[in-house]
């Protein structure tokens, strides 16, 4: 049944070509449209919500991907996103330096110290590296609360950060405003996911699923195991600093909160919601965990949600809502052969 | 001064040794590591607070390691039983939820607020041994610490269910073709490291202080070590712990600065030398 709509649409609209085309039309039209339609519609606060939620979308979607290509379960997603946050507050208030320098700065000390932390780390079988990821991430939170760092990063009262200067022609400041801030937020997250999903089709992608099923049969086929998993690990890490950078750009503040284990969670808990496979899953698992939390932070209840939520996805409900969606109308059939 | 460091650590080491051994026992049978183990200490700690409030410490030593070794029975039957056939990964994120919501029932029940229950008369003020004067609460948790450690070592080498952990633990199908029933023993072996975690939350009550983030901060603690001493290695885990209180309280001693980070130095030292930890665990890879 689905499979001759398939059919006839392409068979009307003529050949592979045309469908590469109007995919990619489509495509622009999406992001064009998420990008600026919904300032149009909803109020600032839905997208604050919005954003936030595209924001934490972005590191589900790193967590997702690392586990559903890698096997591997990253506790320290926060590290990053924090870690992020705190190094352009410091680069622009400490060093002086333009938005774009502490970017750019703030951008190559994360990717170093995730080589390093890497390099260490996914050597390991997945318990223990689920078990380091935990640790380096408590190891960050802890670094910035030490007292003879309370110049730099303001202890547990957090930084401030004076936004000024422009970025590729953005000002800065303007990216206060909710309305350009969920643009700026959806498409990077647009092409955050596009990047992943054509990364999982890549050998890359082969070789770290390849990996995942059995590590010993491709080192015994002549495959290097370690640099594709560091790889991976350097790629989800890069995704989860941009969210960290683009928060702190918004927010304008970076605080200890950002670098706790909750947050770690709750984009663990994102994509276990929107269902890991894929790049729309973890998105929109973003989106639901922030209006979910809106609706249910006020009575001190997220965490506990957070807990129940990580609990029941897993035994019930493995493959997330865009999982169980797809398996329903059987229209995302495509979709599992990256799984 | 060095006597000093030697007993501070060896306190905070006993605490390590009953929460580190018992994350190692259930590794070792089920393949799974309990990220919930943190809060079933941090339960400990606050119904031990509970109940030495009522009926004072010592009914909280032996009450509350009976109730949660009852716990244990539970979350073996609810959770690591009907899980059983699904990815380790998936169990152990499992036991994190878990964990996540327990804690924050306890928060919930108790408030934010930290908790703080004194040592019992007998145990409170110092001796002095060798012209050192020491707190007796701190002997006392040492030989609650080497104590059970020494009878977990005699369990383990001495007696038939001892024979057959390490069996499992060394080679679950092939203990298995040898007629032990391993669901049997797990459940012996998940109500032992949940009661340890019960008896490590009371003592850590007049020690450590007793509030909401006790259960991440051990539980970190805890995942180092286990790494350190060679996943699912109980001896391992036991040498770990030594130099992991070692390491903690010189640390806090001669660099106060750093002393929060100095766990996280040994861990990065010992897995750029040995990835594997120390001891000679079942290692996956």
């Amino acid at each position: 049944m689905t499979g001759d709509l398939h059919g006839t649409a392409t068979g009307t609209l003529g050949g592979r070509l045309s469908r590469m085309s109007l995919a990619i039309v489509a495509l622009s039209i999406g992001l064009g449209a998420g990008a600026f339609v919904p300032t149009c519609l909803a109020s600032d606060f839905v997208l604050r919500l919005g954003s936030e939620g595209l924001l934490l979308g972005m590191l589900a979607l790193s967590v997702a991907f690392l586990m559903n290509q890698a096997g591997l379960v990253a506790l320290g997603a926060a590290s990053i996103y924090g870690g992020a946050g705190y190094l352009f507050a410091i680069g622009m208030s400490e060093w002086g330096l333009t938005p774009a320098a502490a970017l750019c700065t703030g951008f190559l000390i994360i990717v170093a110290y995730v080589i390093v932390l890497g390099a260490l780390i996914v050597r390991t079988n997945p318990l223990a590296f689920m078990m380091l990821t935990l640790a380096a991430g408590e190891m960050i939170s802890h670094a910035v609360l030490l007292e003879g760092l309370r110049d730099y990063t303001g202890g547990a009262d957090g930084l401030l950060v004076q936004l000024k200067g422009s970025i590729l022609g953005i000002d800065v400041a303007d990216l206060a405003d909710p309305a350009r801030f969920w643009s700026m937020a959806w498409i990077v997250a647009v092409l955050a996911g596009l990047a992943f999903w054509g990364i999982a089709r890549s050998r890359l992608g082969a070789v770290l699923r390849a990996v995942r099923a059995n590590e010993e049969r491709m080192r015994f086929s002549g495959f290097n195991t370690f640099v594709p998993r560091l790889i991976g690990y350097v790629l989800v890490n890069v995704v989860a600093a941009i969210a960290g950078f683009l928060h702190v750009l918004n927010a304008g503040f970076v605080s200890p909160e950002s670098l706790g284990l909750s947050v770690s969670t709750n984009a663990l808990v994102a994509a276990l919601m929107g269902g890991i496979v894929g790049s729309l899953g973890p998105i929109l698992g973003g989106l639901i965990f922030a209006f979910a939390q809106d609706e249910f932070g006020a009575r001190g209840l997220t965490q506990l949600l957070t807990g129940v939520a990580i609990v029941v996805f897993i035994v019930v409900f493995p493959r997330g809502v865009v999982g169980g969606l797809s398996s329903a109308l059987g229209l995302f059939g495509w979709r599992r052969e990256a799984s | 001064m060095i006597a000093l460091l030697i007993a501070n650590s060896l306190a905070l080491a006993s605490l390590l040794i009953m929460l580190s051994s018992g994350l190692a026992l259930i590794y070792g049978l089920r393949d799974v590591i309990n990220f919930g183990h943190g809060a079933i200490y941090m339960l400990g700690a606050y119904l031990g607070y509970t109940i030495a409030l009522v009926g004072g410490f010592w009914l909280a030593l032996v009450l509350v390691p009976i109730l949660l070794a009852l716990l244990g029975i539970i979350f073996e039957y609810l959770a690591l039983r009907p899980l059983q056939r699904r990815s380790h990964i998936e169990v152990a994120l499992v036991t994190l939820g878990l964990g996540i919501i327990l804690g924050q029932v306890i928060i919930y029940i108790y408030g934010g607020e930290a908790r703080s229950i004194d040592a019992p008369k007998i145990l409170s003020g110092s001796i002095s041994v060798l012209n050192l004067s020491y707190p007796v609460y701190r002997l006392f948790l040492i030989v609650m610490g080497l104590g059970s450690c020494a009878l977990l070592a005699l369990w383990l080498r001495y007696t038939p269910s001892g024979l057959y952990v390490r069996a499992v633990s060394q080679d679950p199908s092939v203990a298995r073709m040898m007629g032990i029933n391993a669901d049997r023993l797990s459940l012996l072996v998940t109500s032992l490291s949940t009661a340890f975690a019960g008896i490590a939350g009371v003592l850590a009550g007049p020690y450590l202080s007793i509030d909401p983030g006790m259960d991440v901060a051990m539980i970190v603690n805890c995942l180092i070590i286990v790494v350190i001493g060679g996943t699912g290695s109980i001896g391992g885990a036991i040498v770990a712990a030594l130099l992991f209180g070692l390491v903690q309280v010189a640390g806090s001693v001669f660099l106060p600065n750093l002393a929060a980070l100095v766990p996280y130095i040994l861990l990065m030292v010992v897995l750029l030398i040995a990835p594997g930890g120390i001891g000679r665990g079942r290692v996956l890879s």
